[in-house]
């Protein structure tokens, strides 16, 4: 009896385990039977039959590959220009009053602004090339990982800066050895809504103005200008199963560095 | 280390929301005894204990820690002689067990291996062999606990500053964490200041028992507990257990009473 009753939950828990593949199976047969059925035509709708056809060709003559690579390369430079940058602020100021009073108003003005709004301007300063497309995107994710790197300094639990204190630690080792361990968790978070939208900025400049005619930006609107609906349908995937991975890439990195913040973000 | 507390006043806040946390508080813990400090909540008991150990500043008054034989040396600034173990342990959640024991060896520059070998010897103490480098937060309350308190012993300091070390701890961990606390002492003789709002833990830690009353905080009376040492658990079913805790629940009673009576005027104010 007690045996079949655990078989029985082994049974359950496997279909719960298979309930996103089983989600994403139905929703592609479910397109595909009624592109077929209903006769749309591919520069609509293709089926995700033919997509995939695309996609393989797309990889077997390296266009795939190479654009993604590029994309992949502009997003690494950004993110880490960025990262950098936004870390060291960011401390800066949750370590410097006068830091912070300095820095404060740009940030409260520039963050809440869209920064799409400023490629015409970059275009015009910058023009086309890398410069533009790195710019663009470094401006973009400095400011989360700046004001989570901020916060997180700011509402450290002062508890353990009086601990450190009290078991000798100088102003410096507090800094060091404390406070910058301590925001771990949320630069680390910073970090990661950084690398979210320097995917997506890259991308967007890639589409808008990149004069490099290289990219899965670009592809994507260029297919979408010759009306390749397959090949739009192809990058996409291949752009959403890359951001998916970069995303369970970084969570990785973050159980890596901060574990005992767990469960607590 | 004797620690002559002078008229120790403090007032948190301005003018007019000031409020008299402590009230010229004046006692002497004496070297090598474990005192309790004991009072309702918010009796600024804590706050005491944190002025002791340098840790707040008085608003007046002034603390004196000197060394009984060298009694002509110059008194030792607060925090300079003792250490503090928090009543949220404040252990540092991104090292691992030694390296939060060995955390104040680190600051003052001790080389790893000599200051991980000492971190081993208080990590013994408090039978904490084998968990050197477990992560802090896959501890339980008790061993972290343990951890705190060898983080606080390595220091090697004469006084012992305690703010309430156990008040978390379910019931069986804290009777194992007071004996274990007991033995420590009756071992290293150091001066421990011990914060509770426990009056069991009081008598059964304590060779003195100073009873503080609600906000402000004063020393309403100081009981002598002239229970023998060593003691273990056993004690609580004594006669003697008995009658003083009688006495002290009678002077609480008093302060947790006149503490609501305070909590209910400045609501309805």
């Amino acid at each position: 009896m007690i045996r079949r009753g655990t078989r029985k939950r082994k049974k359950e828990r496997l279909l719960v385990r298979l309930l996103p593949a089983l989600s994403v199976v139905a929703f592609l047969v479910i397109w595909e039977a009624a592109v077929r059925l209903r006769g749309i035509p591919p520069i609509i709708l293709p089926a995700p039959s033919s997509v995939f056809r695309y996609l393989g060709a797309m990889i077997a003559d390296g266009s795939l590959p190479y654009n993604l690579g590029i994309t992949l390369l502009r997003i690494l430079a950004g993110f880490a220009v960025a990262g950098f940058l936004g870390v060291v602020v960011g401390v800066l100021m949750g370590m410097s009053r006068v830091a912070s009073r300095v820095l404060d108003p740009w940030i409260a003005a520039l963050y809440p602004l869209p920064k799409i709004s400023l490629i015409p301007l970059l275009i015009i300063w910058l023009g086309t090339g890398e410069t533009y497309i790195l710019t663009i995107s470094v401006i973009t994710a400095f400011f989360p990982v700046v004001i989570s790197t901020y916060s997180g300094i700011r509402q450290m639990d002062e508890g353990l800066v009086k601990a450190a204190r009290d078991l000798g630690a100088n102003e410096r080792q507090i800094q060091t050895k404390v406070i910058i361990p301590a925001a771990i968790p949320s630069i680390s978070a910073g970090l990661q809504l950084g690398m979210g939208v320097t995917i997506i900025l890259v991308v967007a400049a890639e589409m808008i103005g990149g004069s490099n005619q290289s990219g899965m930006g670009y592809l994507l609107i260029h297919y979408g200008q010759v009306m390749e609906t397959e090949k739009v349908f192809a990058s996409l995937i291949v752009l959403a199963v890359f951001g998916g991975i970069i995303i369970k890439i970084q969570a990785a990195i973050d159980r890596w560095l901060a574990p005992w913040a767990m469960g607590k973000n | 280390m004797d620690i002559f507390v002078e008229n120790l006043t403090q007032i948190w806040g301005e003018e007019p929301d000031a409020v008299l946390a402590l009230d010229a508080v004046s006692h002497h813990f004496r070297s090598g005894r474990l005192t309790c400090l004991l009072g309702p909540s918010g009796c600024g008991k804590s706050t005491l204990i944190q002025i002791v150990g340098g840790i707040e500043e008085a608003s007046a008054g002034r603390v004196r820690i000197v060394n009984p034989e060298q009694s002509d040396s110059p008194p030792a600034r607060p925090g300079e002689r003792s250490v503090m173990m928090w009543q949220n342990l404040n252990l540092f959640p991104w090292r691992n067990v030694i390296d939060n024991v060995a955390f104040g060896l680190e600051m003052h520059g001790v080389a790893r291996r000599e200051r991980y070998q000492r971190a081993n010897d208080l990590l013994a103490l408090v039978g904490l062999n084998g968990f050197e480098y477990r992560p802090c937060n896959q501890l339980s309350g008790g061993m972290r606990q343990r951890v705190a308190l060898a983080r606080a012993l390595v220091m090697d300091q004469p006084v012992l500053l305690m703010d309430e070390p156990f008040a978390a701890l379910d019931a069986q961990t804290k009777i194992v964490m007071q004996e274990e606390l007991a033995r420590i002492f009756e071992r290293m003789r150091k001066t421990i200041v011990f914060v509770t709002h426990a009056i069991d833990e009081a008598i059964l830690l304590g060779d003195e028992v100073v009873v503080m009353t609600a906000r402000p905080g004063r020393i309403k009376e100081v009981i002598p507990i002239d229970l023998p040492r060593p003691r273990s658990q056993d004690l609580v079913n004594t006669p003697e257990f008995g009658r003083l805790y009688d006495r002290i629940l009678h002077l609480i009673r008093e302060e947790v009473l006149n503490a609501m009576r305070q909590q209910e005027s400045a609501r309805v104010a």
